[in-house]
């Protein structure tokens, strides 16, 4: 055997090797998903969304946990969006290339790698606690906002980074002040991009569930809040709190939850493709 | 316009401004010639230093213009052909100031008879017309007009190579007449050359239109400049 | 006796990236509605002195100046010069054909918009005529509302050229505005400057020597930072006075 053959077999080798690693993911989540829709998706009707929760299984639905999640959604999306973009903005264009800029840098880098759990502690003591906001919605959604905040950031910059140096020169040439070139260039030319990166990290943050057990989210809530400082759950909450009972109708619940808010994410998804796409088409440079 | 066009006019313009400059002095230069009027030869010669700075001026102009727009292909020969025909221009003005300084020497008026004899009259009016019509190729150009002033040419050579004996029996019959003789020789030898210098422009000019290299194509006898 | 006041003028401008010295000592003295052409090798420093005309450096950090710039007169490195000002009466045209990613019109008027001018007729008014200066009107007259990314490179340069004239510089600096375009397209933009010329003072830097002979009034040659020779561009171009600039000129460098 030649040395150009043991090449040629170590590189089939490695490609059924890598076909292998694919298909185990893709199978695990196949099997999951397919496992998940035979369980719950019989339980999935009108009244399963609309129902308040329930101590008997077959009358309990998702009201109150969905109108959670979408609460938490909105008012998580209304604070990290101007907190994150204002954030990457000064990173990006305002603070010089400094040690302490660089020191800065790096740890939003790292926040972004922080545990969720960490982030409900940290939410626990400031918004629950010093500012007595109770295990309430806002109280929710300031620590989610929390948690996404450094994948906003990033994904700001680095939208912002790809406007082309050329656009902000024709803008400066013609007068414009700093604030204006951002303002009319650089943030209409990035916002595709940015809005992408605030759906991704939104889609992340509808999916947690421990930073708001921390924080004092229900399990049980009877009616479906109305105000931002209204108690709440959401459904990863409602969905842990099913698995956990011993009655086998709960999990049929559970599953029907999860195919619930699977849904959510995927749109979420979803939408941030489209946009990438459309931004991809829209602007050549 | 673009720049380039703007500058070949202005480089046509300047070369025709010679050009009615040089006329000016040939056709002053018969009347001088004939009238024995120094006053006007002494004006003629006068022009040439004219005729020199536009000279200069064109071969500056030309330079100019290869230096800053790098001309090709029909731009390139109409420059190559101005730069020609300014030479040969500045020629027939020198001429043209020879056959005054002759005409200073000369105490009368050439006589009707010898003059038509020797058929220098003619010569001069051949070699005008040559020189008004090469100007009109220039400005608007034809082809055949252009190959006919090629023809003219051999009518004053044929008069120049005949017209030695004319003047040698002038001489031999009016011993008092010598110089007028040789004086008018020297002008017919001139004239000659004006033909030359005219055809060498039409060539040119053919040259330009057409990118054809008509020089040295005939077999005529080309007289070296004396 | 007064002195004469340029249009443009440099004394003694030195200008640093750091520790790299990219401007040494440069004097010159531009006239008014005239086009002057920057030539030299990459990196000579020919666009960092355009740059430093309407203060484009200033976003380079480590970048400074020392000596004065004078426009009419004016120190543009003084403290009370307000920079978006200066900007208004110098325009630049870059390299690259760089429309805004929106309308044609808008494209226009940006510059009238950031002054905070919102009267329609008169940025109607002010589009058309810039588009019209820049030869572009006739062409893009019906699809003003168009995006100027549809553009061609050539017509997108020209639009460049339309919207600085826009807000009515008295100085046009051009950093290679040919590089990036087709032939017939720089032949347009060169014939466009010899009209420019007639209002505008333009300053223009070129790698393309035919070009700076074919539109430029005078030449300024720099190399390794210095101004080695700054004349009438016929002079320049046909007896240069110095061997660098010769050398150069003809293609023998080095």
């Amino acid at each position: 055997m030649t040395n150009s053959d043991i090449n040629r077999y170590k590189d089939k080798a490695f490609q059924i090797f890598g076909i292998f690693c694919t298909l185990i993911g893709l199978v695990v989540l196949a099997v999951f998903l397919i496992d998940i829709a035979i369980d719950g998706i019989s339980r999935i009707d009108w009244d399963f969304l609309t129902s308040l929760p329930s101590r008997r299984a077959s009358s309990a639905g998702i009201y109150t946990a969905w109108a959670g999640t979408l609460w938490i959604l909105v008012l998580t999306a209304v604070i990290a969006f101007p907190l994150g973009v204002g954030a990457a903005v000064y990173l990006e264009e305002y603070s010089r290339k400094t040690k302490l800029a660089n020191f800065l840098e790096i740890n939003i880098a790292n926040l972004a790698g922080v545990p969720s759990i960490i982030y409900g502690l940290l939410g626990l003591e400031i918004f629950v606690r010093q500012m007595r906001l109770g295990g309430s919605l806002l109280a929710g959604a300031l620590t989610l906002s929390l948690l996404i905040l450094p994948i906003i950031i990033v994904t700001t910059r680095e939208s912002i980074k790809a406007v082309p140096r050329s656009v902000r020169d024709g803008s400066y040439a013609l007068g414009a002040s700093k604030w204006q070139t951002i303002w009319n260039q650089v943030l209409p030319a990035s916002f595709g991009g940015i809005l992408t990166g605030i759906i991704l990290a939104l889609s992340r943050a509808v999916g947690e569930a421990a930073p708001l057990i921390v924080i004092g989210a229900l399990a049980y809530v009877p009616f479906a809040p109305t105000t931002p400082l209204d108690e709440f759950t959401v459904l990863p909450i409602q969905i842990f709190n099913w698995t956990s009972r011993p009655q086998e109708a709960f999990l049929t619940n559970a599953a029907g939850a999860i195919i619930v808010l699977l849904c959510i994410t995927f749109l979420l998804n979803g939408i941030a493709v489209y946009l990438r796409l459309r931004q991809q088409k829209k602007v050549k440079w | 316009m673009p720049q380039i066009d703007i500058e070949l006019n202005k480089l046509q313009e300047k070369l025709l401004e010679m050009w009615d400059i040089v006329e000016y002095q040939l056709s002053s230069s018969r009347e001088a010639m004939l009238t024995n009027d120094v006053e006007l030869a002494g004006k003629v010669i006068k022009l040439g230093k004219k005729v020199n700075r536009y000279d200069v001026k064109i071969d500056r102009q030309c330079e100019n213009f290869f230096a800053l727009f790098n001309p090709v292909a029909v731009d390139l020969r109409q420059v190559l052909s101005v730069l020609k025909i300014n030479a040969n221009l500045e020629r027939i003005g020198d001429t043209a100031e020879g056959i005054c300084r002759i005409v200073e020497k000369l105490h009368e008026p050439i006589s009707q008879e010898l003059a038509a004899e020797s058929r220098l009259l003619e010569m001069y009016d051949v070699a005008l017309s040559m020189f008004v019509a090469s100007r009109q190729v220039l400005i608007t150009y034809d082809p055949v007009a252009a190959r006919e002033i090629l023809k003219q040419d051999k009518l004053l050579n044929k008069i120049y190579r005949k017209s030695d004996k004319v003047i040698a029996s002038f001489m031999n019959n009016n011993p008092a007449g010598i110089e007028v003789g040789l004086h008018l020789y020297n002008i017919i030898k001139k004239l000659e050359r004006v033909g030359d210098q005219v055809t060498n422009i039409a060539e040119e000019i053919i040259f330009y239109r057409d990118a054809k290299v008509l020089r040295h194509k005939a077999r005529k006898k080309k007289k070296k400049d004396q | 006796m007064s002195k004469k006041v340029y249009k443009l003028e440099a004394k003694n401008l030195n200008a640093y990236y750091g520790n790299f010295h990219a401007l040494k000592g440069i004097d010159i003295a531009m006239e008014e509605k005239a086009v002057t052409a920057f030539i030299g090798p990459s990196g000579c420093g020919k666009s960092t002195f355009l740059r430093t005309f309407n203060r484009m450096n200033d976003f380079i950090e480590g970048f400074r100046t020392e000596g004065d710039i004078l426009l009419d007169g004016r120190d543009i490195y003084d403290k009370k010069i307000r920079v978006d000002e200066l900007r208004k009466e110098v325009g630049m045209v870059f390299q690259k054909p760089n429309p805004f990613p929106k309308s044609i019109f808008e494209n226009v008027v940006y510059g009238l918009r950031l002054q905070g001018i919102k009267n329609k007729a008169v940025l109607q008014e002010t589009a058309e005529k810039s588009l019209q200066r820049a030869a572009l009107w006739s062409e893009v007259k019906d699809n003003l509302n168009k995006s100027a990314l549809a553009l061609s490179g050539g017509q997108q340069q020209r639009l460049c050229i339309a919207r600085a004239l826009a807000i009515s510089p008295s100085v046009l600096l051009m950093d290679e505005p040919a590089s990036a375009l087709d032939p017939i397209s720089t032949a347009k933009i060169e014939e466009l400057i010899h009209e420019l010329k007639n209002d505008y003072t333009i300053v223009i830097v070129t790698h393309n020597m035919q070009q700076a002979g074919r539109v430029s009034d005078y030449t300024a040659f720099f190399y390794m930072g210095e101004l080695v020779e700054h004349s009438k561009t016929k002079a320049l171009f046909t007896s240069p006075s110095d061997t660098r600039t010769q050398n150069y000129i003809t293609g023998r460098f080095g």
